[in-house]
């Protein structure tokens, strides 16, 4: 039994966890998690939030599973799930998208350290600027480009599975990458040569 | 197909970097990047950023899945799923079987035929139906006073509800099945507590 080989597609998975196999369902977790964490990540900007999110998000997921419609790719209905749930939030906990900046400076606990490639004094300095850049860069884009772009960068979206979830022509969800990036691209020009 | 123009070579570019394009237009775009050193350098810009981004994420805790595991509840589909009606099908069948058997192999004179047998078991729970309508309809009454008696008294009422409990946990348990692995993972993912985000 070659299972290894290759991989099944979600629908697969889903069909065998409704077929009585729920520990498959580790396996979509598996698939996912890296993604829908830095996602949400992105979006709340803080870490413990990302996590607790993604985990009801999953578990909500999993709830409503038998009306799951296999036509449509389960990552499009995944990351609608998980737009919502953080919209949501956000609006519940009236999370206020002050600068990074800000709120280093009110002393708050920097709860989106990442791992620094980068070693010694230097390296973790740059590695600091670079993670607050990366941050403010896309806090600073208009919120229709933001999310395609959290949904490209993050959530690792092919383009055509975007402008399904967010109901947009094909041809708008590339204009708008194309400008959110060029924006990115802009506010980060001096990491690029790192 | 028109040339496209160095506008459109622009746009390409960041559809290049996704993989977006066509095999045609990569062909096209390839062709260009050639003899475009200002492409080259926009395409190895956004390369460059796709690079920066990847480097900014976020490790998943090492906890996280055993922790959306261990929180899956027990859901509506899986309770009305064929799986849960397995068991007790394969035991009617059993039971089917076994009387269709004793009926062949039990009777007296010529041995009847796998129909008869069959028109047999279908007697046979014809009569059972009818025998259980019957006790059920003289027990009726006998019910009504056991369930005047259990209302009565607190403490019988107490007991019976405890059985009950009892006996949809039991219920849910058999059809959830997990495996142990499962719910004894490591318990989800407890956000303040040891400040352990970023693990890994």
């Amino acid at each position: 039994m070659n299972r290894g080989a290759e991989q099944p597609a979600d629908e697969d998975l889903v069909a065998a966890i409704l077929a009585g196999d729920a520990e498959r369902f580790g396996d979509l977790v598996d698939r996912y998690q890296g993604r829908l964490v830095n996602y949400l990540f992105r979006l709340l900007r803080n870490a413990d939030d990302a996590h607790d999110l993604a985990q009801e998000v999953l578990v909500k997921v999993y709830q409503a599973l038998d009306r799951y419609d296999p036509q449509y790719r389960f990552s499009t209905w995944l990351f609608r799930v998980a737009q919502n749930a953080a919209i949501d939030q956000i609006r519940r906990r009236r999370l206020k998208l002050v600068s990074l900046r800000q709120e280093v400076d009110e002393g708050e606990e920097r709860d989106w350290d990442l791992p620094s490639p980068d070693r010694g004094p230097y390296g973790e300095m740059r590695n600091r600027e670079r993670g607050d850049a990366i941050q403010q860069a896309i806090d600073a884009l208009p919120w229709e480009y933001r999310e395609l772009i959290l949904l490209r960068h993050f959530g690792e979206l092919p383009y055509e599975e975007i402008a399904r979830l967010k109901q947009m022509p094909l041809g708008t969800v590339k204009n708008k990458l194309f400008r959110g990036r060029q924006m990115l691209k802009d506010k980060l020009q001096d990491f690029l040569s790192d | 197909m028109n040339t496209p123009d160095h506008d459109t070579y622009r746009e390409w570019l960041h559809l290049e970097a996704d993989g977006e394009l066509s095999p045609a237009q990569h062909t096209r775009l390839e062709a260009h990047l050639a003899t475009c050193a200002d492409c080259r350098r926009q395409l190895q810009e956004y390369r460059a950023l796709d690079g920066l981004i990847a480097r900014g994420s976020l490790p998943v805790r090492e906890d996280f899945k055993s922790g959306v595991m261990a929180s899956l509840p027990v859901v509506g589909w899986e309770a009305r799923h064929p799986r849960t009606w397995r068991f007790p099908a394969a035991v009617f069948a059993l039971f089917a079987g076994l009387a269709a058997a004793l009926v062949s192999f039990g009777s007296e004179g010529p041995a009847p035929s796998g129909l008869s047998a069959l028109f047999a078991v279908a007697g046979l729970l014809r009569a059972a139906v009818q025998a259980g309508a019957g006790l059920l309809a003289a027990s009726w009454k006998g019910l009504g006073m056991a369930f005047g008696d259990v209302m009565s008294s607190p403490l019988s009422l107490g007991t019976a509800a405890f059985l009950v409990l009892c006996l949809n946990l039991l219920l849910i348990s058999l059809i959830r099945r997990r495996k142990p692995a499962a719910s004894e993972a490591a318990v989800p993912a407890n956000r303040k507590g040891g400040n352990g985000k970023n693990a890994g």
